[in-house]
């Protein structure tokens, strides 16, 4: 496509048409400055702010005083930023497993030509319209001992029933896992339910012919010719996962003390409540390398994939 | 090997009858061609074989087991698709041998029969490729790898072939020409291209709207019609339909068309126009038997000459097509390319009515039958 403009441009200028550019060629540049204009600033411009600030010594106020990796030393040496690390580690391995497996599987029973296939489509992908603060919210009455899931079933009689993980500094992170994989696991079933549907359906036909059962046609070929949906699903999921904040600001607060937060309640808490913009600048940096780790392979091969067709 | 009976085969959808009571029997190592505009059943009827699609009535036996309520992978037959249908994550290796994995075929014998069949189509090259990896052509290939790597009772083609480029078309016709003589097995083939029709089939069923028209050789369907769908759906250019107005002549019957000038053509069957007399029928004449005069044909019993204003010329190299029009209707005729033929002229051609059919003009049905 850019080929051929240029080439309908270049015949333009050859058939002597002034070079003066007119008000036509100029609008698609006017039109789109402010937006670029705000993606560069508001977007790198800051990012890489962040990354020089991470190298100084700021407290409340930003300084220049440059220290070096100081910041980041400190960082790995802070029990806060490990728990954080590891349950980013704990609640984004489930969080992804977990959803992928239920998306996969809801895709499956949905794909079976069932009855009301469409109203049955929008109540699992519902969730995904609300925001993770109303989901946090409504998940911590869940699951608040005294008030939510525990006390009804003690109440319907199961009077030895605990569901105390809310408050269970070893199990909060898990209470995460459950409302992060209600609130996505239903767009994972759509992006796969819309990839099962491009699926050839002479394929099927072929493979029940050779004599695959539903079970082998799904795990031998239908699956793997969804490798790309898995792709795109990872790395939505993982960034997701990594930049959670919300979720954990309205389920749990980082609570109990600190064993539930997550690096971008870590991120928020040093930089904009405890004065320590240089440490969270330097947390918001590693959050950066993780994301890039995910998206840089995938939009290598995306592009390389590209190049391909 | 097996022959393939087709009893009464009816499918309905809801209210929708798609199949109206098919009856097709073959032969054990017969190539069968199913042929029909689209919606007319033919894949309908294909799937049904195959077990894909449940019929609503009738049976359906492949060699003397009756297989109506079996289950696709049990009635021993193999397909190839119109999309090839090729597993996509699988090697060309891995897609023949996926069948004989099901079946629980040791490995060693699978790697026998997976090379024996890349032999056998010459793909041996490509085994270890992934099907994006190849052309249409090679996939083709695959597909039908695919199909014979389990020797099944027998194979069935859903338009094989209407992927292909049309000259890559031809090579694959006739290699699947080749492959049922070198195999002898049962084939039932659906096509809508009447050109593939005849060439490989040893018997062709002719469908319209869920129904056979015909079944019989390509031949017979060629030179017998049983009416007006299956004359005007056959050969190429198109049968021509000419109107023609049934005469009594020395006391015989013929019949009258209007060319440039009225002309009297003989009949083969006279006897059969008898309910006709007086009364408008279609002849139905194929373009090679309109032609430019030949010397040897001069005075033969069903030959005459008449002069006729031609529309348009379309040189083909081998022959050239003259269109013109009698009694109102378009005809094409085939004249060798070197007879002296111009637009808007009048010139004379010879009409050789031996092999003409007549059909009713409001049922479509042959009268000379």
């Amino acid at each position: 496509m850019n080929n051929n403009a240029a080439k309908a441009g270049s015949g333009a200028t050859q058939a002597g048409r002034p070079a003066r550019l007119s008000l036509a060629d100029w609008m698609p540049k006017i039109v789109m400055a402010p937006t670029a204009v705000a993606a560069i600033v508001c977007i790198y411009g800051y990012m890489i702010w962040t990354a020089v600030l991470s190298f100084t010594n700021s407290r409340m106020l930003p300084s220049y005083n440059f220290v070096g990796f100081d910041q980041y030393e400190r960082l790995f040496m802070n029990d806060r930023w490990l728990v954080a690390l590891s349950n980013l580690g704990v609640f984004g391995g489930l969080f992804i497993l977990i959803c992928l497996f239920l998306g996969v599987m809801l895709a499956i029973f949905l794909d079976q030509k069932i009855r009301a296939e469409g109203a049955i489509r929008t109540i699992y992908l519902y969730p995904m319209a609300i925001s993770f603060i109303v989901t946090g919210t409504a998940w911590k009455w869940l699951l608040n001992p005294t008030n939510g899931i525990e006390k009804m079933m003690i109440e319907l009689g199961f009077e030895d029933f605990r569901f105390n993980w809310l408050s269970d500094p070893d199990m909060v992170v898990y209470c995460l896992v459950i409302a992060a994989v209600w609130q996505a696991s239903g767009f994972v079933m759509a992006l796969f339910l819309a990839g099962l549907r491009g699926v050839d359906s002479e394929m099927i036909k072929a493979a029940q012919l050779d004599g695959a059962g539903i079970i082998t046609t799904y795990r031998r070929i239908i699956l793997p010719s969804l490798k790309p949906v898995f792709f795109s699903a990872l790395v939505i999921l993982s960034h997701i996962a990594i930049k959670s904040f919300d979720l954990v600001a309205a389920l749990t607060n980082g609570g109990p003390g600190y064993s539930s937060d997550l690096p971008a309640n870590f991120m928020y808490a040093h930089a904009f409540t405890r004065s320590q913009i240089g440490l969270g600048a330097a947390s918001a940096m590693v959050m950066l390398g993780c994301v890039l780790a995910i998206l840089v392979p995938y939009l290598y091969s995306e592009l390389r994939g590209e190049r391909h067709e | 090997m097996a022959s393939l009976t087709i009893d009464n085969v009816k499918k309905r959808y809801g209210q929708t009858e798609i199949l109206k009571g098919i009856n097709i029997s073959i032969e054990a190592g017969e190539f069968l061609i199913l042929v029909g505009p689209s919606g007319c059943g033919k894949s309908t009827l294909m799937n049904s074989i195959a077990g894909l699609e449940d019929v609503s009535e009738g049976r359906i036996l492949i060699g003397d087991n009756d297989v109506t309520y079996a289950s696709p992978k049990d009635r021993d037959i193999a397909m190839v698709f119109q999309s090839y249908a090729l597993y996509p994550n699988m090697t060309v290796a891995e897609n023949i041998s996926f069948g004989l994995e099901m079946r629980k075929v040791p490995k060693e014998e699978r790697d026998a029969e997976v090379q024996r069949v890349a032999d056998m189509l010459q793909i041996g090259h490509l085994l270890k490729r992934k099907p994006a990896q190849l052309s249409g052509g090679q996939r083709q290939r695959v597909a039908m790898g695919r199909a014979l790597a389990r020797r099944p009772k027998m194979y069935l083609f859903d338009e094989p072939l209407s992927n292909l480029d049309a000259k890559l078309r031809v090579e694959m016709r006739t290699e699947i020409k080749k492959l049922h003589q070198k195999l002898g097995t049962t084939i039932v083939y659906v096509t809508h291209d009447q050109i593939e029709a005849m060439t490989l089939a040893d018997r062709i069923a002719v469908m319209k709207d869920g129904e056979v028209q015909q079944l019989g050789t390509p031949q017979e369907i060629y030179d017998n019609p049983t009416n007006l769908f299956v004359a005007g759906f056959m050969g190429s250019p198109a049968m021509n339909f000419v109107p023609a107005k049934v005469v009594e002549q020395n006391g015989t019957y013929a019949l009258e068309l209007q060319a440039s000038k009225p002309t009297v053509v003989p009949f083969p069957k006279p006897d059969s126009l008898k309910a006709y007399a007086g009364k408008e029928i279609l002849l139905g004449l194929r373009p090679e038997m309109i032609t430019e005069p030949q010397p040897h044909k001069e005075g033969a019993e069903f030959v005459v000459t008449a002069d006729i204003d031609v529309e348009v010329t379309e040189p083909m190299g081998a022959d050239t097509m003259v269109l013109t029009r009698i009694s109102e209707a378009e005809v094409n005729c085939r004249c060798n390319p070197a007879y002296p033929v111009k637009a808007n002229e009048t010139v004379a051609m010879m009409f050789d009515t031996s092999k003409a059919v007549a059909f009713d003009k409001d049922s479509g049905q042959r009268i000379d039958n």
